[in-house]
């Protein structure tokens, strides 16, 4: 239900994404894992329109757009059905986070307002933070502040919601919470494709895990295949040396 | 010292002068905000040609003396329209415009082109991640920039604003070079009778830091209040 074909990104003469094709299934988790500069945040980006591709399509349910030539309402349409959590929270500063959960309903929804602040506070509740509705973002931790951003995220009902490597910017001990939280959503069915290093997670969590170097998909699988029995050298490697650091 | 000529004449005559002060300095200030405010936008969104001419427009200003700027307009311009009409034989009587005009006009010229760099640089201070963020969840520009950018950059801004509006107030000082009678006109009208420019200049002093410490708690008191999401005690 949603797929991306041929995705292609440079930027200037650095060829960042060279033709990635995947789809996944409503409830799928996919995790995206691959070093550094590998292009795996490009791609969410590139999903949301916060880049533009050079090429490539892209399908969310019965939505079909051309990641290039893809117009401002066929982008707006696609925002309306995923949503997007960011590595660093963005969080909109200058409102609290009730507010922040909200707006996107008010505003770019036109959904009443009684109406929004109960989805919203259901939304924060959700994610344990049903005591913080009025507090702004610089009152609150880094994971409370990821946590609101999940919260934004899952406020619109989205068909799918993409995680940009959201708990790089966390203290270890943070790491929890907002785990936590994901793979209680990843338990409930919501649609997520997760940019992450936490192998823990994709390992327990993912439904399909994507293994991209270099600006291609090198291998893709289910968990158990990729940990437990990668095909290519390129991934045996990487992961030799991540659940190396690990231990 | 002339004491007397300081509580008899002098408080009183620059009492009379504070509106005047007052209004040139509000009313430059209103037509400046929104003039910066655009100009900032239309630097920000480096749009092709406006851009341009603002930046050098903004440099003219900024890099030159105001007292120049004020012989120019005031003294300058009423000639060079004066050659006009009887060039051209107009009806019209080129030295009849009120000097509050050409206050206003330099004046509020000047504010802009400092709050145009203000809000420029304010509208960058905000973090790329904001406005990533509003297109995001859905809004379009117009909204991201109502909710999210604007306010945002008008916090970071309220300092710079009130720093101008107070070196404005300052500036306005200099009217009475176009025969308009504020704090410092009236006051020099006053001393040049008795010739007490010591003691008359003491008052326009006094007066000027009363009101310009009042203004400045005043603008503290309302950045406060607007800043009161950034550093709040966590709960």
């Amino acid at each position: 239900m949603i797929s991306v074909k041929n995705i292609q990104k440079s930027f200037g003469h650095n060829h960042v994404l060279k033709g990635i094709d995947f789809s996944l299934n409503k409830g799928d988790v996919v995790v995206i894992l691959g070093p550094s500069g590998s292009g795996k945040t490009t791609i969410l980006r590139c999903i949301n329109f916060l880049e533009r591709a050079e090429q490539g399509e892209l399908t969310i349910g019965d939505i079909h757009v051309n990641l290039k030539h893809a117009t401002s309402k066929e982008i707006h349409r696609i925002r309306k059905r995923s949503a997007f959590v960011f590595q660093n929270y963005a969080l909109f500063n200058n409102k609290t986070a009730l507010q922040n959960v909200m707006l996107s309903l008010t505003v770019a929804r036109k959904v009443p307002v009684p109406e929004a602040a109960g989805i919203a506070k259901a939304a924060l509740n959700k994610v344990g933070l049903s005591d913080k509705y009025d507090a702004y973002p610089s009152q609150l931790s880094g994971g409370q502040q990821q946590r609101v951003g999940i919260a934004r995220a899952i406020a619109i009902s989205p068909d799918v919601i993409l995680f940009d490597e959201p708990t790089s910017a966390l203290d270890p001990e943070l790491i929890g919470e907002v785990l936590g939280v994901m793979k209680q959503l990843a338990h409930e069915g919501v649609t997520m494709i997760v940019v992450t290093h936490e192998m823990s997670f994709a390992r327990d969590v993912a439904t399909n895990v994507i293994f991209m170097d270099g600006g291609v998909i090198v291998e893709q699988g289910t968990p158990q295949a990729i940990f437990d029995n990668p095909k290519e050298d390129r991934t045996k490697q990487f992961l030799k040396r991540i659940l190396l650091e690990e231990q | 010292m002339n004491w007397e000529f300081i509580y008899r004449v002098g408080i009183i005559e620059a009492i009379k002068g504070v509106p005047v002060s007052l209004y040139v300095t509000f009313v430059s200030l209103l037509i400046a905000l929104p003039l910066g405010f655009l100009c900032a936008i239309t630097r920000f969104r480096r749009v092709p040609v406006l851009s341009e001419l603002i930046s050098v427009a903004v440099s003219f200003l900024r890099g030159t003396p105001l007292v120049v700027q004020i012989f120019i307009v005031y003294a300058g311009f009423p000639s060079i329209l004066n050659y006009m009409v009887q060039t051209f034989n107009w009806n019209f009587d080129a030295f009849s415009i009120n000097p509050y005009v050409y206050a206003f006009f330099v004046f509020s010229l000047n504010v802009t082109a400092t709050l145009t760099e203000v809000f420029r640089s304010a509208l960058s201070a905000v973090g790329k991640d904001q406005a990533e963020a509003a297109r995001s969840v859905g809004l379009n520009a117009f909204q991201a920039n109502c909710h999210i950018i604007i306010p945002q950059a008008l916090v970071s801004a309220i300092p710079n604003i009130c720093n101008e509006f107070l070196n404005l107030f300052k500036s306005t000082s200099l009217v009475y070079m176009m025969t308009i009678q504020d704090i410092t006109g009236k006051l020099r009208i006053a001393a040049s009778a008795g010739y007490n420019y010591t003691e008359a200049y003491i008052v326009i002093f006094i007066v000027y830091f009363l009101l310009g410490f009042g203004m400045e708690k005043l603008f503290q008191r309302i950045e406060n209040n607007m800043k009161r999401y950034k550093a709040l005690p966590q709960t």
